[in-house]
């Protein structure tokens, strides 16, 4: 008997399928378990199953939902894992939530707290170093519900909201929960977000207002065109709002018709809590503009001397409102930079107003390319590149090169016609296209030297593309690092 | 559906839990939230705020802590969110794609004394919870794990045995850890490391994932590795994920092959695995095959496996 317990068995397992993977650690664990199948005495010793999957598939947790035909067209297997309860093997060093939750009471009475107390702190990452904790407080987001969004888009308790933008980012944050549990509206919350899911939600929710992205109205609208006869065009929504980067005006009108809705711009930052100005709000659309001021909010351009700057001249662009955050968790140098005393906060921004108080963005203080002597808006060139009739988008920047300085180089997408992999008939753009269109529309330093046609620019969750990846100056933070320290 | 009339209050008042409380008196019964085919009354939405917010006070968690959420779009993040408000406590939110130092950074500059997350990420957290003092607690929720397992590249291990073996987890971890650190070496990958509970790298790339789980007496320790890179495309064709951040949604993997070179078969991986297990645990592996009862409990738990909604 002494023995036995020196004995593991081995279970070998090359040639399993998925299933197997999941129910072969399952059942033995099962077997040891005093109370279950004890249909004989035999004991079960201590064991290790070695196994690997004789197919391509997915092991999905109790909660994944997967698209059962587009995997059995990939030839992609699927196995279910089984629901974790309340007996279930529990991973050590955690704590359930359902756990945590199914002792404690329906009632509990709030605690108190100063509107200037911050209820959040979210990262947001800078064109340098570690990303900084912005202290957004109770009173910023009771400004921007009972305010600013009043004055742009009329919420009511019988709203249907999409809440399909990530909620831990701030756009989805205040004006996706935030704003629907203010107005005692309805959140249709999505999990997973994909074109067909999000245009299926919006239709069975009959959805009356959509937070979203620029490229999810330039996806949707897509979809919409591919005239299948299984796409039903919902018409529900009677507000919709981008953000986050962008939207091309030819998307934003088509989408508008084809959807038969309204769609408004908004601009604000992390930092802001809310939107700030808009765009197209009462149907009063100016190309180009972040639009006016939304009530509540006082906007301003200033110079590098911090003076104010007139009508039409370019500078910062600052904000003052009661939405504007309380600081930087734990990093006043890096607050006092961009918050003076005076309570503006610079954004980093540069552009102008009009003379009817539209400002109108031309480029990030940050990102203006110097070559030569030259300063360069990436901006101004990526909008000549979007004009090109392959282009869907580009993004401008300086890329060190092997003689040790810099090319300005156009990272291109070319533009998207039909389903992924379909044969296209525009073609992609030859350099030599690219170079003679910016020949025509740009000043000779203006010209990128450079052009590289991808598939895609690398974008954060709300679609701001991340030069600092194009230029490959981007740490990959995804690495764990060893530390001898 | 029915509108009823609301009652006509004035202004809420600043605060997001008091806010959440008067707008709940006014509409009890109204929908607040749906989710899949599920509808959660305002009623219903504060009542789980109020439990999560129990639950924290329990952990002795309260006003002014920190209290990270790396949640996707699910009841969970809104009830959590909520529950931290109640508490008054500060919700630090972050994206749900982030990854290794990332996550790190964040949590100690914070000093978040508890993460909510998904199951998904639990490894990935305790792997550096020793980076971040203050993180206390790993509440974890949702059922997202997704694998994508590959004839070529993949081998799932999984151990089940006595926890009197190790009455301290991490002990067990550490054990199993240096066990296949010391795998990997043997199979020619010199770079490999024990990057704390959760995990075995390669310089800062994955090698290993170990997760370790508990119930009544064992231990049942779940492994994955990778002989031959995976080829991921197949599983974003089935999984939609938004082209422009493919490239952040997985986290940076090697492989056997990548690190040493050599193209390793299953069979050497397996008695190099036996070897090194078997020497560190003091014990012998006999083959084997499930015994009668395991069988009847394997039929049905495939059964289950194969299920899909």
């Amino acid at each position: 008997m002494a023995q036995k317990e020196h004995t593991w068995r081995l279970l070998y397992n090359p040639e399993g399928d998925v299933a197997d993977i999941v129910a072969y650690g399952a059942s033995v664990a099962e077997g040891r378990i005093a109370g279950k199948y004890q249909l004989s005495t035999t004991l079960v010793p201590d064991t290790l199953i070695i196994q690997r999957s004789r197919e391509k598939g997915i092991i999905a947790g109790a909660d994944v939902t997967v698209d059962k035909n587009l995997a059995a067209a990939n030839s992609i297997a699927i196995a279910k894992m089984a629901r974790q309860g309340r007996n279930s093997a529990r991973a050590i060093g955690t704590i359930q939530l359902s756990e945590l939750t199914s002792k404690a009471s329906r009632n509990f009475s709030s605690v108190d707290v100063d509107p200037d107390d911050p209820a959040v702190i979210i990262y947001t990452s800078g064109t340098t170093g570690n990303p900084k904790g912005a202290m957004l407080t109770h009173r910023n987001f009771h400004f921007q519900c009972t305010t600013i969004v009043k004055s742009l888009i009329s919420f009511t308790h019988e709203d249907r909201v999409i809440g399909v933008l990530p909620l831990y980012h701030i756009y989805g944050l205040a004006n996706a929960l935030i704003v629907s549990f203010h107005y005692g509206a309805c959140l249709v919350l999505m999990p997973q977000y994909s074109p067909q899911s999000l245009l299926e939600t919006i239709d069975r929710n009959r959805a009356t207002i959509m937070p979203a992205i620029p490229s999810m109205y330039q996806l949707l609208l897509g979809l919409a065109r591919t005239k299948s006869r299984s796409i039903n065009i919902p018409k529900s929504l009677r507000a919709c709002i981008s953000g986050g980067a962008p939207l091309s005006l030819a998307v934003m009108k088509d989408f508008m018709t084809v959807f038969d809705t309204k769609i408004m711009e908004g601009y604000g930052l992390t930092e802001s809590t809310s939107s700030v100005c808009a765009n197209g709000v009462g149907g009063i659309y100016k190309e180009g503009s972040i639009g006016k001021a939304a009530d509540g909010v006082e906007l301003n351009v200033f110079d590098e001397q911090g003076r104010e700057v007139p009508d039409g001249s370019e500078g910062e662009i600052a904000i003052r409102s009661e939405t504007l955050f309380k600081g930087y968790w734990n990093n006043l140098e890096a607050t006092r930079e961009v918050l003076n005393d005076e309570g503006w906060f610079f954004t980093g921004d540069l552009g102008y107003r009009d003379s009817e108080g539209f400002y109108f963005i031309t480029d990030r203080k940050k990102d203006i390319i110097i070559t030569h002597g030259y300063n360069i808006s990436p901006r101004e060139v990526e909008e000549v590149l979007a004009e090109h009739p392959k282009v869907v988008e580009a993004a401008v920047v300086n890329v060190p090169n092997v003689k040790g300085d810099e090319t300005v180089t156009a990272f291109v997408v070319p533009k998207f016609s039909g389903p992924e992999g379909a044969a296209d008939p525009a073609g992609k753009p030859t350099h030599r296209e690219l170079q003679e269109f910016c020949e025509l529309h740009l000043a000779p330093y203006k010209r990128p030297r450079q052009y590289v046609i991808v598939d895609s620019l690398p974008k954060s969750a709300t679609g701001k593309v991340l030069r600092r990846e194009l230029r490959g100056e981007s740490e990959d933070t995804r690495l764990i690092e060893r530390s001898d320290a | 559906m029915k509108f009823g009339k609301s009652k006509q209050a004035g202004p809420l008042s600043p605060g997001l839990a008091r806010t959440i409380e008067e707008i709940t008196a006014r509409y009890r019964k109204r929908e607040a939230l749906r989710f899949e085919n599920r509808i959660y009354t305002y009623q219903e939405m504060n009542e789980e705020s109020n439990k999560i917010a129990g639950g924290l006070a329990g952990l002795g968690l309260g006003k002014g802590d920190r209290i990270a959420l790396m949640l996707p779009n699910i009841p969970e993040f809104v009830f959590s969110f909520f529950g931290i408000q109640k508490l008054g406590a500060i919700v630090v939110p972050f994206n749900t794609m982030y990854k290794g130092r990332e996550i790190s950074f964040i949590l100690r500059d914070s000093g978040a004394k508890a993460i909510i997350c998904l199951s998904n990420f639990s490894n990935m957290i305790q792997e550096i919870q020793s980076e971040c003092p203050e993180l206390k607690h790993i509440i974890i929720t949702g059922q997202r794990t997704f694998v994508f397992v590959e004839p070529e590249g993949s081998v799932n291990i999984q151990m089940v045995f006595e926890r009197g073996r190790f009455p301290d987890p991490k002990e067990a971890f550490f054990t199993v850890g240096e066990v296949l650190v010391e795998v990997f070496r043997k199979l020619g990958a010199a770079d490999a490391w024990y990057s704390h509970q959760g995990a075995v790298r390669a310089g800062g790339r994955k090698l290993a994932t170990i997760m370790i789980s508990e119930i009544e007496n064992l231990y049942i320790c779940n492994i994955m590795t990778w002989l031959k890179p995976m080829d991921t495309a197949p599983l974003f064709k089935v999984l939609y994920v938004p082209p422009e951040i493919k490239e952040r949604a997985l986290e940076p993997m090697t492989s056997i092959l990548q690190e040493s070179g050599t193209d390793v078969p299953l069979e050497t991986f397996k008695q190099v695995l036996v070897d090194s297990l078997g020497s560190r645990l003091g014990v012998v592996f006999e083959e084997g095959r499930l015994t009668r009862d395991e069988k009847i409990a394997y039929e049905k738990n495939r059964a289950l496996a194969g299920r899909l909604v």
